[in-house]
């Protein structure tokens, strides 16, 4: 914490736990100990004191206790030459002065004093129990993330407007409080004729700084009626309003040591504070979940004028406090859901058609720094699809920024490929491929509709901000069409999907220290787990390991899991302690062993979506394996059904496993076993899918005219034909150690 | 000849305890048993399964001669309805808030207070209030049913993974329980609880609905369901540990063979009868498996159900 901040808290700290004691000695004086002491239509007595300490306050007597812990809780003003105050004496500071504020406001009360009436004008106090609860179900289900305390007052009434309707824009609440010499932006939303009240999600607490209290009161109310945490267990308090309730002060103009004690209050809470003035930065992240105090000067941000300044003051905020705005609905012409995914645009309908043969498309996803990316930003460089001829092939490029506070390079490719599946839920809109081999066409109908290449940008970024929400905060997507400008462009992404290339194939089982698992087929087989490592895909051939890995960002919940390998048992056959151990918890306790490499001794379970699935030829000393879109015979006497009901349904058969289509091509590939030159038969199709990347990976084991050794259903479906052609071909599995 | 020794599993686990009522009305506790149902000899099952009845908010206008007949007038009006449940041998009375769905006359909170005071008023034993199962207006009519029964340990559902944070919060404020429905699918059932939990809803105010299907298709499905997730909670997973409501009333009466009149053999037999039987057969079978409580809708369905299981709770 700056020295400069934590003197000032503690300084101000000091001025009003004075304040409150010598009104307290007053009010007892004048008042008696039995005059009540108590907020309107509320349960929680003076709401900060008893959620955080239990202490019912119910007259001037009562005030006695926390008065005392206020003053408990004050550390000295540090001495000028102390260079490191500790934060802690910062935040206690902070808490005295919320009980200081509180043990005030409730004096006020007593008084008849509060809420408090100024230049003809009411102002709230405190928020009543019954808008608690309404507010409070809608911050704990997201609707309203959580509200924001606006202290001070704006540079102008204009500003002051700007930044309230940003903050509701983004379904804040926002409270007021305090003034900027003598001015309170409650006095300028009046000034311009702004409604303010519960109505409009808007609450004016007081003039003062001491009101700024209620704010907190409204939070710890929250948490006790919502997060069912007992009054007096502040911690639990505390952390509920740091993780559950997205809360800012947003101070506006010259800050005082009353305002940086109230702030060191409210950041007990995970509160931070975003100044518009020049103050020292907070930037480590700890009580609060990002940055404590961001300063950022209004009249240096940058902006065309001061309502885009203040626009980018309150998405600052919003950053800060890492609030996720999701977007109700797709906005574009056309219409837009899971019913068009499958949707084939013909020759007769096509209006036009980026990539596909002869073409040139592509897309790109790129993470960036948040401060390169303007959230919501579409732009396309080059004309429209309306200059162009009906059924013209036009080059297109697609360029998709990402920031996020959890956003991860090695997720670029996870969130690319989505673009398929994001896009293709367009009413006319097909698209194919990924990448430099990206082909999409657009029906005629939509772009009589509206359609426009922008709207591909709208649909990127409104799915990403939705379903990848928690690891995406901004995106920005820029289109191109201008032939010469998509050239130069491609050639770029190729180098990038290039080096994506060399890192996957860098990750290895070795380089890391988690696997993940994919429970999502125990539905149906109940025993069933799959643990997913770098080197090995999932036995349906739809995630892998950094799949899993952006699963579990997005869904700490959800069925992909981490798994920690633990200490190696077996590095031949791939067997960790820590698989073994997830395997048992998650199978129902019915497997406690899981190797990763060996198709021989505990294999993985197989469940039902396996894309193929393999089997021990004992006489052929190897394996063969059948893909699911086989239905022919094979030499093991068996079709793929048939070999499905055998080891599906989350059994672990030693001799016989599922595995997806890739896994042929990994290192790992039971190499327990000795790997691919086990292989004695393969389906056809598989070979022919599999293609140069198998010859590539059978030469990289020495055996580049392996594939014409494996057999297939054209020349064998029973061990005896199968057998013979082996021995013609000369198979290493022949002369390789007995299998069994 | 030797007697036949009974093979005994043994679990580690315990199915988690539930209080519904209280605070001037009648209380229950459903769950607590340490083994699959009715296998007295294998553990302990220290609270029976219980018959919730249903009622709406409106009267139904989908509902077969054999079911309006049975109720009468009774189905004008929520209390007189639940009062009439009640002297069918209800146990619990499960609110439906039907007229609150967008296509049954789209009703609001103010309506659905209403509705839930005259229950509230009229019988004495828990109730459960179910919305009109549309995400967005479940929350709107529950969050309001939620506040006029505070204190009294409603349970309040449907709460879906779209919805759960708001049903979370208003059971966590109104000391109520929340009935956690899933699509017949296990993980996606304990995820839901986790997600619950997480959100601060204690463990001990959840009630899964599985969902189910009638006899026939669905049932199968929804029977191993619910014996994998018992299971689970048995072997000592606590999160799918919870007990479980199946909605047999609902499920039943709109299948074809509860309702066809004509056009069928001759062998379907009555209709009435043919109806009442796939709810019987439909309840007993999801007792089988694991269900603490059962809704149900016709008068003689719930005597046979309330003897089966006195004379199941009794034997062995």
């Amino acid at each position: 914490m700056s020295r400069y901040i934590t003197s000032s808290a503690i300084r101000g700290a000091h001025g009003v736990v004075e304040q409150a004691e010598k009104l307290y000695k007053e009010t007892l004086k004048a008042l008696g100990p039995d005059k009540e002491v108590a907020f309107p239509n509320t349960t929680y007595y003076l709401p900060v004191i008893y959620t955080l300490t239990g202490h019912k306050v119910q007259k001037i007597a009562d005030l006695a206790k926390p008065l005392e812990l206020a003053k408990s809780l004050l550390a000295p003003v540090p001495d000028e030459h102390l260079w490191v105050p500790y934060l802690g004496e910062a935040l206690d500071a902070g808490a005295a002065t919320l009980f200081a504020e509180e043990i005030i406001e409730g004096i006020r009360f007593a008084k008849g004093e509060q809420p408090e009436a100024k230049n003809g004008f009411k102002f709230n106090g405190p928020i009543d129990d019954v808008q608690m609860r309404a507010w409070g179900i809608q911050m704990v289900d997201g609707r309203m993330p959580g509200f924001a305390a606006v202290i001070g007052a704006a540079k102008n009434n204009e500003i002051a407007v700007k930044i309230v309707r940003e903050l509701q824009s983004k379904g804040q609440l926002v409270f007021f409080s305090g003034t900027t010499n003598g001015i309170s932006i409650v006095d300028q939303l009046l000034e311009s004729g702004v409604d303010l009240g519960y109505d409009t999600f808007t609450v004016p607490f007081g003039s003062d700084t001491i009101s700024t209290v209620y704010g907190l009161g409204y939070a710890s109310r929250a948490a006790v009626s919502f997060g069912g945490v007992t009054p007096g267990d502040f911690r639990k308090i505390l952390l509920y309003n740091k993780f559950r309730c997205f809360a800012f002060a947003l101070v506006l103009g010259p800050i005082d040591d009353l305002k940086w004690a109230t702030g060191a209050g409210a950041i007990n809470y995970g509160f931070p504070a975003i100044c518009d003035t020049v103050v020292p930065n907070v930037l480590p992240t700890g009580i609060t979940k990002y940055e404590h105090v961001v300063s950022m000067p209004f009249d240096d941000i940058p902006g065309k004028d001061d309502m885009e300044r203040a626009e980018r003051l309150v998405q600052r905020c919003i950053e800060v406090r890492g609030i996720k705005i999701k977007v109700a609905k797709v906005k574009i012409p056309v219409a837009f859901g899971p019913a068009f995914e499958g949707e084939v645009v013909r020759r007769d309908n096509l209006r036009i058609e980026f990539g596909g043969k002869g073409g040139m498309c592509f897309e790109l996803l790129r993470m960036k720094d948040k401060d390169e990316v303007e959230d919501g930003k579409i732009t396309l460089v080059g004309p429209d699809i309306k200059t162009f001829d009906v059924g013209a092939k036009v080059p297109l490029a697609i360029i998709v920024d990402v920031a996020g506070r959890k956003m991860q390079e090695d997720f670029e490719p996870v969130l690319e490929r989505q673009f398929h599946h994001f896009t293709n839920n367009a009413e006319g809109f097909q698209h194919q491929g990924q990448r430099d081999i990206t082909w999409i066409r657009i029906h005629k109908n939509a772009v009589d509709k509206g359609f426009k290449l922008s709207d591909i940008g709208e649909i990127i970024r409104t799915c990403l901000v939705n379903d990848f929400g928690a690891i995406v905060d901004k995106v920005q997507v820029t289109l191109y069409t201008e032939p010469e400008k998509v050239k130069e462009l491609i050639e770029k992404a190729r180098v990038i999907y290039n080096e994506r290339n060399v890192r996957i194939a860098g990750l290895t089982d070795d380089a890391v220290d988690t696997f993940y698992s994919c429970s999502l087929c125990q539905s149906f087989a109940p025993n069933h787990i799959c643990v997913i490592n770098p080197e090995r895909v999932g036995l349906c051939g739809a995630y892998n390991w950094l799949d899993c890995r952006a699963s579990f960002e997005i869904k700490p919940s959800g069925p992909n899991q981490p798994v920690a390998k633990g200490q190696i048992v077996d590095a031949e056959k791939g067997e960790w302690a820590g698989v073994n151990k997830f395997a048992y918890e998650h199978s129902n306790m019915a497997i406690d062993r899981f190797t990763l490499y060996s198709v021989m001794d505990a294999p993985m379970t197989t469940c039902g979506c396996c894309e193929c699935i393999m089997v021990v030829i004992p006489e052929a000393n190897g394996f063969m394996i059948v893909s699911r879109d086989d239905y022919g015979m094979t030499p093991s006497g068996m079709a793929f059904t048939s070999m499905m009901s055998t080891a599906g349904g989350g059994q672990q058969t030693p001799g016989m496993m599922g595995h997806g289509k890739y896994f042929l091509l990994s290192k790992r590939f039971i190499s327990a076993e000795g790997g691919l030159k086990r292989v004695v038969w393969m389906s056809k199709n598989l070979k022919e899918e599999l293609g140069e990347e198998l010859k590539e990976a059978c030469a990289n084991i020495g055996e580049p005219d392996l594939i014409d050794k494996i057999a297939d259903g054209t020349v064998a479906t029973t061990v005896e034909e199968l057998l013979p052609y082996l021995e013609e071909k000369k198979h290493p599995a022949l002369t390789m150690d007995p299998v069994m | 000849m030797a007697p036949v020794e009974l093979p005994v599993e043994k679990w580690t686990g315990k199915i988690k305890e539930v209080k519904l009522g209280g605070n001037g009305r009648k209380s229950m506790v459903i769950g607590g048993e340490t083994t699959l149902p009715f296998l007295k000899f294998e553990g302990v099952l220290p609270n029976k399964p219980v018959i919730a009845v249903e009622v709406q908010d409106a009267p139904p206008k989908d509902w077969p001669q054999a079911l309006v007949s049975a109720y009468g007038d009774a189905l004008k009006d929520p209390g007189e309805w639940a009062k009439k449940a009640l002297s069918f041998g209800a146990e619990i009375i499960y609110l439906r808030l039907k007229s609150a769905h967008p296509e049954e006359g789209n009703t609001g909170a103010a309506e659905a207070k209403k509705a839930v005071a005259k229950v509230l008023e009229a019988v004495d034993v828990p109730v459960i209030v179910i919305g009109p199962e549309v995400p967005e207006k479940d929350n709107e009519v529950l969050v309001a049913a939620s506040e006029v029964g505070k204190g009294q340990r409603l349970a309040l559902g449907n709460c879906v993974e779209k919805n759960h944070r708001t049903i979370a919060a208003t059971c966590i404020a109104d000391g109520h329980v929340a009935i956690a429905k899933t699509p017949i699918e296990i993980n996606l059932a304990k995820q839901l609880n986790i997600l619950l939990c997480d959100v601060g809803l204690a463990a001990d105010s959840i009630i899964m609905d599985p969902t189910t299907g009638s006899l026939g298709y669905g049932l199968e499905y929804t029977y191993s369901v619910m014996e994998r997730l018992r299971i689970a909670g048995l072997m000592g997973d606590g999160m799918p540990s919870m007990p479980m409501l199946c909605d047999v009333g609902e499920e039943s009466w709109r299948q074809k063979e509860s309702r066809v009149t004509t056009g069928v053999p001759e062998t379907w037999g009555d209709p009435a009868e043919r109806a009442i039987n796939w709810e019987i057969i439909t309840a007993i079978s999801l007792l089988n498996s694991g269900a603490n409580i059962i809704t149900l809708r016709h008068p003689k369905t719930i005597e046979f159900l309330k003897n089966s299981i006195a004379q199941l709770t009794q034997a062995g």
